[in-house]
């Protein structure tokens, strides 16, 4: 029967909810989750935002956990409104809640490329450029190498996360075409604004 | 034994039985049959409706034996669900 899939690689990295959902899903995720936001506070990598990755500010730990939960609930939450909208068939929320805090696991990899110390020198370089115009400021050329290169790994990442999101929903939902698409980028602009909020609402908290 | 045509090699429509065999005793029946509805469903769809019955109709249960997700198994069921009532529409 076709349902058993060879478990190819590009499914395991690209589409593994075809293998795991539900509980087991949602337990790895919100490990990789936090796991990503405690190698943050480390490197002051901030997930400020559903696709924001930002380097600098330093904060309490709470604040780099926080912020990947409020990224994960916010696009979950979305994407479940649209999911019980366009699907015609019934989904269980623990599936989509569960896969989309799998799908943020490459974070992981985002806060470990991030950890170098010549990426927050470089981002505090270009924050004095900005905040004192005019000011004589020295960039460290290798700072300014190594940042551009992380950033070459980030990129990639990134897109890996949203495609993985965009899977998750897929099969949780069993939406398909362009009202899949359409709605996915719907949400996850949507659930952008609403986590620049929330974190923004945090850090002032905090 | 071979796979069941179940639609026209020439146009595509549904067939129909027109002879059934006993391979015991020889006798043939001569008629006009319908096929069963699930007879117009795929080879594999068949042995997934199969292997859902023998699972007590048990999502759960059938995602464990294909070691695949819960929804991965509820959306072939799905689209088996889908097949069958597009299948009802055209009769």
């Amino acid at each position: 029967m076709n349902l058993t899939h060879d478990r190819k690689l590009t499914t395991l990295l690209f589409n593994p909810f075809v293998y795991i959902a539900g509980a087991p899903a949602l337990g790895l995720g919100l490990a990789a989750i936090l796991l990503a936001g405690l190698i943050g506070s480390w490197g002051h990598t901030h997930f400020d935002g559903v696709l924001d990755t930002h380097i600098g500010a330093r904060a309490p730990l709470g604040v780099f956990l926080a912020e990947g939960l409020i990224d994960w609930l916010c696009l979950g939450l979305v994407l479940l409104i649209f999911g019980k909208i366009i699907s015609k068939t019934s989904f269980r929320t623990l599936d989509l809640l569960g896969t989309q805090a799998l799908a943020r696991w490459p974070t992981v990899f985002i806060s470990l490329v991030s950890l170098p110390k010549a990426l927050q020198r470089f981002s505090q370089e270009l924050l004095e450029q900005l905040t004192k115009p005019g000011a004589k400021i020295v960039i460290n050329p290798w700072d300014a190498l190594i940042f551009f290169a992380a950033m070459m790994v980030m990129l990639p990442l990134l897109g890996w996360v949203v495609a993985l999101m965009y899977k998750s929903y897929s099969v949780s939902c069993n939406v398909k075409g362009g009202k899949a698409i359409g709605t996915f980028i719907g949400g996850l602009l949507l659930a952008e604004i609403m986590s620049k909020v929330a974190v923004y609402g945090l850090l002032k908290f905090t | 034994m071979k796979n069941l045509p179940t639609t026209c090699p020439s146009c595509s429509s549904k067939l129909a039985v027109k002879r059934l065999h006993c391979e015991k005793c020889e006798t043939e029946v001569e008629g006009l049959y319908s096929l069963p509805v699930l007879a117009s469903l795929s080879h594999d769809d068949q042995e997934f409706i199969l292997e859902f019955i023998k699972a007590s109709g048990s999502l759960k249960e059938m995602a464990a034996i294909f070691k695949v997700s819960y929804p991965t198994v509820r959306n072939r069921l799905d689209d088996v669900i889908l097949k069958l009532k597009q299948d009802a529409k055209t009769k």
